[in-house]
């Protein structure tokens, strides 16, 4: 399909917009894509974040491997072509091959933030322990440093816990 | 940090409101795509109960549409006041919407994700808007399986919003720098840093009224503070150089003509095309912001630029009218608007 912008290279970025009160749907080349505003975080490449991910995805989907998610039955083929993971499985059944993307997208591959109530015991404490160390940060760029020392002292009973309990506690 | 927040002054001249977003998804389904029409239905009334089925006090608050019911005008103009995305009404079936009383929250069920909170604030206000919809997660995350991986955090249907699932972004008038040519430059470096910047509303080159939105990419490997806090030093940035650029041109006798014309347009107009009237209302929020007009507020054009929308106007009429009608009662909006305000165009700048 041609960039319905500039009509002469491949659209390969979709984009749905709210256009005088009307759904419209575009297809656009990555240049027009970034000309217009769309430009995603790997813009400067002048690439498509799908298309980067799609396509870095499908050297993969090549061998054809038969395997599938046992509990939605993607394939990863189906994930490479759309971009789009099954289901939360997918992502333990196909983690070899979709981590190296991940770091592609993200620059990095572990979680840090909000934890949800399902997360293990050790990585509770652990989160907890980089929350409080980007805090003391925080306090002593702004000079508050009973905080900080406070901050201090819940850092290391808490890599204290981590030690001797082997993350049990919670 | 208290500090920061302290010192921090009002920035409602350049922020025009700010928005948080969790992605989540339930562990025991599949995601959105590998769902059929049934199990879409059987996901959104899990969801739902959750929701109003909750012992918080904001339960009682949500009020449930059923996205298939509505006609295509209210569709759009959910759009148009930003409550949903694009995507959400392309394909409205087995879809629902969780919507709180006052439009500050709104839960998209079966979006991308099973689960897309968003909190609107007003202004420039990450910290509350975050805040709340954390409230919210954590009320769902009390009742429901989320899909969550010790490792990579919140499971999401695109891998591009995994760890946190969220999204923190500030719409921002920026008609100086758009004016002065530095969009483009600004987007590129924006882009190295992990934000981006795009227009708001509509397609062009030329974001319509110089509004854009900015907003965060990574979602992985940074927690929602840190994010929120980089947002902020971007936005400042971004303000800065604004500002700067308004008071360099707040004295060209071009930018105020343009600026006195269009306030002269959209008190006297009878027809008023969408575009024509996003444009207007810019230059004249512009005037707003370097100090020309008195009594006009920001509230004011700011509800007028999502009320002038084409679904809204119909909505807020009560019935669909062809675009020749509706460029008639856009100009009664904006002109019954202003009149309200009587705004004599005030002292001018300084020559």
């Amino acid at each position: 399909m041609l960039c319905q912008s500039c009509e002469k290279r491949q659209a390969t970025t979709h984009i749905k917009t709210i256009l005088n009160g009307e759904l419209k749907e575009y297809n656009l080349c990555p240049e027009c894509a970034a000309k217009l505003g769309y430009g995603s975080f790997f813009g400067n490449f002048g690439l498509d974040i799908d298309k980067i991910f799609g396509s870095f995805m499908e050297s993969f989907g090549n061998e054809r491997s038969a395997k599938r998610c046992s509990f939605c039955g993607s394939s990863f083929e189906d994930i490479a072509k759309s971009g789009k993971v099954g289901c939360a499985h997918c992502y333990e059944e196909f983690n070899d091959k979709l981590l190296p993307s991940i770091q592609r997208i993200h620059g990095r591959t572990t979680h840090t933030g909000k934890l949800a109530r399902s997360a293990g015991a050790e990585v509770k404490i652990k989160n907890e322990i980089s929350r409080c160390r980007y805090e003391l940060e925080e306090a002593i760029k702004t000079q508050e440093f009973e905080k900080a020392a406070q901050l201090r002292d819940k850092i290391r009973e808490l890599e204290g816990n981590m030690n001797t309990a082997g993350g049990e506690s919670k | 940090m208290s500090e920061v927040i302290k010192q921090r002054k009002d920035v409602s001249d350049v922020v025009i409101s700010t928005r948080i977003r969790f992605a989540r998804n339930m562990k025991d389904y599949p995601f959105p795509c590998r769902l059929n029409e049934e199990k879409k239905r059987k996901v959104a009334s899990i969801v739902k109960e959750a929701a109003l089925g909750g012992h918080s006090a904001i339960s009682d608050r949500f009020k449930y549409i059923q996205m298939s019911e509505l006609t295509q005008e209210e569709a759009v103009s959910l759009v148009e006041r930003h409550l949903v995305s694009p995507e959400f009404i392309s394909d409205r079936q087995g879809r629902g919407l969780l919507l709180l009383d006052d439009e500050s929250v709104s839960i998209m069920i079966n979006e991308e994700d099973h689960i897309r909170i968003q909190v609107i604030r007003p202004n420039m206000d990450l910290d509350g808007a975050y805040d709340l919809a954390d409230k919210i997660d954590t009320l769902f995350d009390e009742q429901l399986n989320f899909a969550f991986d010790d490792k990579l955090g919140y499971l999401t249907q695109c891998p591009t919003n995994i760890g946190t699932g969220m999204r923190a972004s500030l719409m921002l008038h920026l008609p100086a720098l758009r004016e002065s040519g530095a969009m483009g430059k600004i987007s590129a470096s924006l882009a190295k840093l992990g934000f981006v910047i795009r227009g708001m509303y509509g397609e062009g080159t030329d974001p319509k009224g110089s509004v854009y939105q900015l907003s965060n990419q990574v979602t992985l490997g940074i927690s929602e503070k840190e994010a929120i806090n980089n947002l902020r030093d971007i936005a400042t940035q971004i303000i800065t150089q604004e500002r700067a650029a308004r008071e360099a041109m707040a004295k060209n006798i071009s930018v105020l003509d343009k600026i006195f014309r269009a306030y002269g347009i959209l008190q006297y107009a009878k027809l008023l095309s969408n575009d024509e009237c996003m444009k207007l209302l810019s230059d004249l929020r512009f005037g707003v912001e370097i100090g020309v007009f008195e009594n006009i507020d920001f509230d004011t054009i700011n509800h007028l630029m999502i009320e002038v929308q084409p679904a809204t106007l119909m909505k807020n009429i009560g019935k669909k009218l062809n675009p020749h009608e509706r460029d008639r009662i856009r100009a009664e909006v904006v002109r019954s608007a202003l009149m309200r305000k009587q705004v004599p165009a005030s002292r001018r700048l300084e020559e």
